[in-house]
């Protein structure tokens, strides 16, 4: 019908035209905030991550790195090895959080959804390349559960058996206690390492005691007319009778200067005292000769000849 | 005709009453092709259809959507609250704007749209055509005006009105979005981040295409299943044996099929 109506509110086909471009632009701009949101403007580069079990893992769910979303797995296929790959695409602005030695880990939980979590232990290594493979670690909470209940059990019973009242650490606490109320105590760490009050107060006294023996040794030693005084005038004397001595020494060096002299002499005598003696053997031998020869001859002669009967 | 009727007929005429039946759905189907080829064809595009359009468009959509909007805004605050502070108390509030996207924007949001639409078209049906089908006066005698009418009218209200569908859909959800996002993160914008991250996710390619084709589909079914049931009525002259407006189960039972079908194909 082209002519309005009478009771047709004003400029229709205006307001038409402003709902259909209003919503119109509504949806194109939904659908750009969509594919924003899904990832499609943005840079991204491909990481293939290979696991043996793909049990959780959804197209579209993300990869985090310290909480923080970094990638999307935009595919999970089986290998011809058997393995399953997933395929992440990771943005190039967050791709540098990932190293050549990151790991990567995929995290079932009890309740809520399958994670896949990327952990880069060194910053400083190479980035990881376009394109790369890496394997990834299973981590089943559920399977976990029955070794975790049993490694808890162990815990738990030797935490009962620590946290007993007669249990080695609960004397050894309540010594350590002990301990710590002597180290609090009059005499302190000496009390607590001489075994006990008494003890630490003998040796107090005695340190005492040593320290008015000191106090006296002190006066007696370096004090007035004191042995240090004494000794030193002793000192002063030895000086002296040194000196003496040093005289009397070269005295005597004088003597056996001397004495070597006569030794020389002695020597000399000694030397002709040895050619009288061979006169003197001479001589006597001559004697004895003669005496054979008196008593061979007359009156004194014997006969020497022996008969037998 | 509905199909349980078949039970208080005589066994005898139930392939009649299951021919009329299936005739019935053919007719709706046709109608909305042609209706369909009609609103593509440049020909169609005359000033006065224009007119009319803009006419439908105005009281279809422009009358109904700021209150279709402040009405859905208040019930999705009021159930996003109670996802927020449910999810929350489980300690589980890292799904919950999820569940509130996935819920409400996807479902809910556009399946009151459709109804609220189907509702305000049926209001809106020509009252001349209603009161000839009612009075059970032979299409004969339908005075030449109001046919002419109502074969015009055509194309333009099955434009407007599923329009009408696709405009509350989207708007609504857009509201909602806002306003699921002010109720996780506050007025802070950095949570931005985040939130864009969990509706990229949400919204995937199979998720996104689902949504779209279910809410061209709502629109379609709100325009064509009414104006079908009247024309048929007009054209048969058949007599309502009851108060329900023509169509309106059967626009119910398509609504119910494609979410129906809708959440089968995206979760099972």
């Amino acid at each position: 019908m082209a002519e309005p109506l009478p009771d047709e509110p004003k400029h229709v086909e205006t307001k038409a035209l402003i709902l259909l471009v209003a919503i119109g632009a509504l949806i194109v701009a939904f659908f750009l905030y969509v594919m924003y949101a899904r990832g499609v403007f943005q840079e991204t580069q491909t990481l293939t991550l290979v696991a043996d079990d793909s049990e959780g893992v959804i197209p579209g769910m993300d990869m985090s790195f310290a909480g923080f979303p970094i990638g999307r797995v935009r595919q999970v296929d089986l290998g011809q090895d058997g393995k399953v790959n997933i395929l992440v695409d990771v943005a190039r602005d967050d791709a540098r959080w990932l190293r050549t030695t990151s790991v990567f880990t995929l995290e079932r939980s009890v309740v809520g959804e399958t994670r896949l979590r990327a952990y880069s232990g060194i910053l400083t290594d190479p980035p990881l390349p376009d394109k790369a493979q890496r394997p990834v670690l299973r981590g089943d909470a559920a399977a976990e559960i029955p070794r975790l209940l049993a490694t808890a059990r162990t815990l738990l019973e030797n935490l009962e058996t620590m946290t007993r009242a007669d249990s080695p650490i609960g004397n050894t606490l309540a010594n350590v206690e002990t301990l710590s109320g002597r180290l609090n105590g009059r005499y302190g760490v000496l009390g607590t390492a001489l075994g006990g009050d008494a003890e630490a107060a003998q040796l107090l006294q005695t340190l005492r005691r040593v320290d008015t023996l000191l106090a006296k040794t002190d006066q007696r030693v370096f004090g007035k007319q004191g042995v240090m005084d004494d000794a030193q005038g002793a000192i002063q004397e030895l000086h002296g009778l040194l000196a003496d001595a040093r005289t009397t020494l070269q005295k005597v060096d004088g003597v056996l200067v001397e004495a070597q002299a006569v030794g020389a002499n002695a020597r000399v005598a000694t030397q002709d005292l040895g050619r009288l003696r061979g006169e003197v053997d001479a001589s006597l031998r001559k004697v004895n000769r003669l005496v054979d020869e008196i008593n061979r001859k007359w009156p004194f002669k014997h006969d020497t000849e022996i008969r037998l009967p | 005709m509905p199909l349980s009727s078949l039970l208080y007929v005589k066994p005898s005429h139930w392939g009649r009453h299951a021919a009329r039946y299936l005739r019935s759905w053919w007719h709706m189907l046709h109608l909305g092709a042609v209706a369909l080829v009609m609103a593509m064809s440049p020909s169609t595009w005359r000033r006065d259809i224009r007119l009319a359009t803009s006419r439908y468009i105005h009281a279809s959509t422009w009358q109904v959507l700021p209150w279709f909007t402040l009405l859905a805004a208040l019930v999705s605050l009021v159930v996003i609250r109670i996802v927020l502070v449910t999810a929350q108390s489980y300690g589980l509030s890292r799904y919950a704007l999820e569940m509130v996207v996935r819920v409400l924007v996807l479902e809910l949001i556009p399946l009151s749209a459709a109804l609220f639409a189907a509702l305000r078209a049926g209001m809106a049906f020509d009252a001349g055509a209603m009161g000839l089908a009612r009075s059970g006066v032979p299409v004969e005698l339908a005075t030449e005006q109001t046919l002419l009418r109502l074969r015009r009218d055509l194309v333009p209200q099955v434009l407007a009105n599923a329009f009408s569908v696709l405009s509350l859909a989207m708007a609504s959800s857009i509201v909602v979005l806002l306003l699921a996002y002010l109720n996780v993160y506050g007025l802070s914008p950095w949570g931005l981040g985040d939130y864009t991250r969990t509706v990229g996710r949400v919204f995937d390619p199979v998720v996104t295409l689902g949504f779209v084709f279910k809410t061209v589909l709502f629109g379609l079914a709100v325009a064509v299943i009414p104006s079908a049931a009247m024309l048929e009525t007009l054209r048969y002259g058949q007599r309502f044996r009851s108060n329900v407006q023509p169509g309106a189960l059967r626009l119910l039972f398509v609504l119910l099929l494609i979410e129906a079908s809708s959440l089968a194909v995206k979760y099972i």
